[in-house]
């Protein structure tokens, strides 16, 4: 932990915590990794549907490992193992609530789910602070009890879902509200760690009593971690909700296990004091996209065998990654995972814009063709079939189309990259008397000044550019 | 303290106070339930007297030959009540939220308040006021203390409430289910003592259940089956050991990933090649069913012998870790790894070996599950995920190491099997069992495992 320059940059900024943090470089290398294979294997992920049924789909895991990182961050071993239950328990209770006309509005539904999660949580912190049992099997006591009254609740799944969430689940762009609900939820995480009530929260989970002794009222900021955790699992039941569009007893209960599964994977400690949100964000986006990676294979009858022989993989692999963080720490100094992060999307980028865009001639001549063979079973050639990794194509109208329509995404997310380098470095230079800002100023407005160009011409010449840029 | 019973015991005021307030509250909620019901009024002053006295006596006989000596005069800043107050807060939490709870359901629910209901309540309001009085003097084995207590009392009242409770063949059937989880939470409480978790022992249940049917369905005989798919549960325990040890604190999660692993690699092995994923179909050898079924029988004895098993177990686990010097260092382990270390105890040897014992005591009730069922199936293991913890924490070992015991964990063994039983004796749904079961976890550990506050540890 002796890097040089997260000590400087914890000097000035005292109240970043866990931005520098070496642990991220697992979770990071492992999103790369699978997100370059996902693409590879279903480009179809990279369309506005793609990302948005992902969005639907990955959000309340998502926000289920917010929920237990508050409560994580807070020490002794607090692993709210209740998480699943709680968030099936305020779904089910919304679908029945609903049914008998007492939730109509969106505010009301929103309001309800965040107070219920809150009120949970709050009853479990009272009991660990005031009747002192271990937080964890409070949790397993609160797992046990809300599995079993949600089943009373709503013995089966059924009910429908609000009728303005009715179309939230479809997924078809990526701005839905559920996207929405996702960026606050971060956002508002990103506020909360300004806060001098962060600070005191990570200290806590660090050292209790090295807390208590420093005079930070351990109670209150114990009980206030909880109060977030439970809104956070509000919200992440209306996401659940508005993905099911309807109420599931027993679905619920499995976010448990998946969401400290996320948590570790984004290089929480599940001991205290350390946890992000970029970490657990990538987590959580890990484990959908081995779940995505492996529904592209088809493995018949043992899919569902693979997936979990994969999860249980991956995440022992990770686990012991960890374990060779400390000897990167000892040979590469000054490393900084914010780099890496977009070094490595550099190459993603690359390896996305050569899937979506670039087409085998041969390939695309076979694709025609199955449609008139009466025999379905005749084995396509082996190299019509294999698409070579760097071969460029002449595109036809249909991809001219289709490349006009990326171009816009193409760009925000060049865009993207080249704000994030240019505010990393106009951070990290900014206490030094250098011409690097005032060189990544001019940087940054040639790069816009080019994308701006290009997407000018983009109708008109839709060849050009993109994938030469990329390169 | 003299046991030689005193003619007047000598009993604190405040104690005192409870003790005729209870009283009084029990009488009185005889006497509105004896006007509700129309009972002759003579039947009801007498029965308030009797109820009065024989509480009030029982009070002062009980707390007088525990409580010492009368509690030194009041310096002037405390109050009597406010004494009474500190002292027995729990308790008289306890005390009112049952009665409250007994009013409630006599009022809204017709025909609950006869003569068994009055009887449990009394058996209940018992152990509370034992736990709390004679249990300070349990310092070593509160948690057994009131396991046991908690455990009798639960069994009397079911033996008075639902019919055939206490017959052979539910006391059989108890202690068969309860063998299974007993032998399930072996592993579970050895790692706990070392102050770590093992998820995956229910992975390992259901993965031995299907692997061992396969293997036996390949036409391997049937003991070396067993004997290999022991092995390789002891093997996999070796790994979990070895991992759990080098990612410390991670041990809960670190077991789960390998428990998906395992479960979902075992079901790729027995179901390539086979039309029922998941599920496996063969022939259970007579004498692995007769090891579990409910009518097998031990050497001629009407009972199954996986209680004898199970009994054997426990007999050689309690034994072992109390005078063994392998049972001394794991609790040298659990209390202070440092100082273990330091008298040359082997951490990692300790790990990988509890780690290993629970991965061969899965795998042992997968089989014997296979056994009692008759087919494999991967999810049989799966309500052990959290019962196995809830075993060892209801009996009192400590989740943080060092603390608790085998013993302990078969009285929590007992007391979940005798509340399911129960419960589902008393006609509830499975849901509403799960349901009791987590409220219910929560006061038993508050009885005796509360951690101390934060200003006494530093």
């Amino acid at each position: 932990m002796s890097d040089l320059t997260a000590d400087m940059e914890l000097a000035a900024r005292p109240a970043q915590g866990g931005r520098a943090n070496p642990f991220l470089i697992v979770p990071i290398t492992l999103f790369f990794l699978l997100l370059g294979l996902a693409v590879l294997r279903s480009p179809s992920l990279m369309t506005s549907a793609g990302i948005g049924s992902a969005i639907i789909v990955a959000t309340p895991l998502i926000l289920a490992t917010y929920a237990l990182m508050a409560s994580v961050i807070s020490g002794r071993g607090t692993v709210d193992l209740s998480i699943g239950p709680l968030i099936g328990f305020i779904n089910v209770t919304l679908i029945q609530l609903h049914a008998a006309g007492v939730l109509t509005n969106p505010i009301t539904i929103f309001g309800y789910a965040i107070l219920a999660g809150a009120l949970y949580q709050f009853l479990f912190s009272l009991i660990v602070v005031y009747v002192r049992v271990q937080p964890i099997i409070v949790s397993l006591s609160g797992y046990l009890a809300l599995s079993g009254i949600n089943l009373v609740i709503l013995p089966r799944p059924g009910g429908i879902a609000p009728q303005f969430m009715a179309d939230w689940g479809l997924g078809t762009t990526i701005f839905s509200p559920v996207f929405a609900i996702l960026v606050l939820a971060s956002l508002a995480w990103i506020l909360f760690t300004q806060t001098a009530f962060y600070t005191h929260l990570r200290l806590m989970g660090s050292d209790e009593r090295a807390a208590y002794t420093s005079g930070v009222p351990i109670y209150l900021v114990r009980i206030g971690a909880h109060l977030i955790s439970g809104g956070f699992a509000g919200l992440a039941a209306v996401a659940f909700t508005a993905l099911i569009s309807s109420g599931d007893p027993s679905q619920g209960t499995t976010y448990t296990l998946i969401a400290v599964t996320a948590l570790v994977l984004g290089g929480a400690s599940l001991s205290g004091g350390r946890a992000g949100v970029f970490g657990s964000f990538l987590g959580a986006v890990n484990l959908y996209l081995i779940t995505f990676c492996l529904a592209t294979f088809n493995f018949g009858a043992v899919q569902s065998f693979v997936t979990s022989l994969a999860y249980g993989s991956i995440l022992v692999i990770s686990l012991l990654l960890t374990l060779i963080i400390p000897f990167i720490q000892r040979h590469v100094h000054n490393f900084s995972p914010t780099l890496y992060f977009i070094v490595l999307g550099v190459v993603a980028l690359g390896v996305i814009l050569h899937a979506t865009q670039d087409r085998d001639p041969r390939a695309r001549a076979v694709a025609t063709e199955p449609a008139a063979i009466v025999q379905p079973l005749t084995p396509i050639a082996r190299d019509r079939l294999y698409i070579g990794p760097l071969e460029v194509a002449e595109p036809g109208s249909n991809d001219s189309a289709l490349r006009s329509q990326a171009a816009p995404f193409v760009l925000s997310a060049l865009l993207l990259v080249v704000i994030a380098v240019f505010v990393r470095v106009a951070v990290s230079q900014s206490d030094r008397k250098s011409i690097a800002p005032a060189v990544a100023v001019v940087v940054a407005a040639l790069v816009l000044l080019g994308a701006y160009l290009m997407r000018y011409e983009a109708p008109r010449n839709p060849v050009s550019g993109n994938t030469e840029e990329s390169r | 303290m003299s046991v030689v019973s005193p003619p007047t015991p000598k009993i604190g005021l405040p104690a005192t106070i409870i003790g005729l307030a209870a009283g009084v509250i029990l009488t009185g909620i005889g006497v509105i339930f004896g006007f509700v019901q129309g009972v002759s009024v003579q039947t009801i002053i007498l029965s308030a007297i009797a109820t009065l006295a024989a509480f009030v006596w029982g009070w002062l006989f009980i707390l007088g030959q525990f409580v010492s000596d009368a509690p030194p005069p009041a310096e002037g800043e405390l109050s009597e009540g406010r004494k009474v107050w500190l002292k027995f807060r729990p308790a008289i939490y306890g005390l009112i939220a049952i009665l409250a709870l007994f009013l409630i359901l006599s009022l809204t629910i017709e025909g609950f308040f006869n003569v068994w209901n009055v009887v449990s309540l009394l058996i209940l309001l018992t152990i509370i006021v034992l736990t709390r009085t004679l249990g300070r003097h349990f310092q070593e084995n509160r948690s057994a203390f009131v396991g046991i207590m908690v455990l009798s009392g639960l069994f009397s009242i079911g033996t008075m409430n639902i019919e055939g409770f206490a017959s052979a063949i539910n006391i059989k059937s108890m202690l068969l289910f309860a063998s299974f989880l007993g032998i399930a939470s072996v592993g579970q409480t050895l790692v706990a003592l070392l102050g770590g978790l093992d998820l995956s022992i229910p992975f390992i249940i259901g993965a031995a259940n299907v692997g061992l049917l396969y293997i036996i369905g390949l036409g391997v005989p049937p003991w070396l089956a067993v004997i290999i798919v022991l092995a390789i549960g002891a093997g996999l325990g070796v790994i979990n050991g070895f991992l759990s040890y080098r990612l410390q604190g991670q041990a809960l999660i670190v077991t789960l990933g390998t428990g998906f692993a395992i479960s979902g690699g075992v079901q790729i092995v027995t179901s390539i090649g086979s039309a029922y994923s998941g599920n496996v179909f063969g022939q259970v050898p007579a004498w692995l069913s007769n090891l579990a079924a409910m009518n097998g029988s031990t050497f001629g004895l009407p009972f199954p012998p996986v209680i004898a098993i199970w009994l054997a177990i426990a007999i050689i686990l309690v034994a072992g870790m109390r005078l063994t010097v392998y049972g001394r260092y794991l609790y040298a382990l659990g209390v202070n790894r440092t100082s273990a270390k330091r008298v040359m105890i082997s951490e990692l040897a300790y790990w990988v070996m509890m780690y290993a014992i629970s991965g061969f005591f899965a795998a042992v009730t997968g089989s014997l599950l296979l056994g009692w069922s008759g087919g494999g199936f991967i999810g049989v293991g799966d309500q052990y995920l959290f019962l196995t913890l809830a075993a060892v924490v209801v009996g009192g070992t400590s989740l943080l190491g060092g603390a608790g015991g085998y013993g302990f964990t078969v009285i929590g063994v007992l007391v979940l099997q005798v509340l399911s039983s129960f419960l589902i004796g008393i006609g509830l749904d499975f849901e509403w069992q799960q349901f009791i079961f987590g409220l219910l976890i929560l006061p038993m550990v508050a009885l005796y495992a509360r951690s101390p506050h934060i200003r006494t540890q530093i």
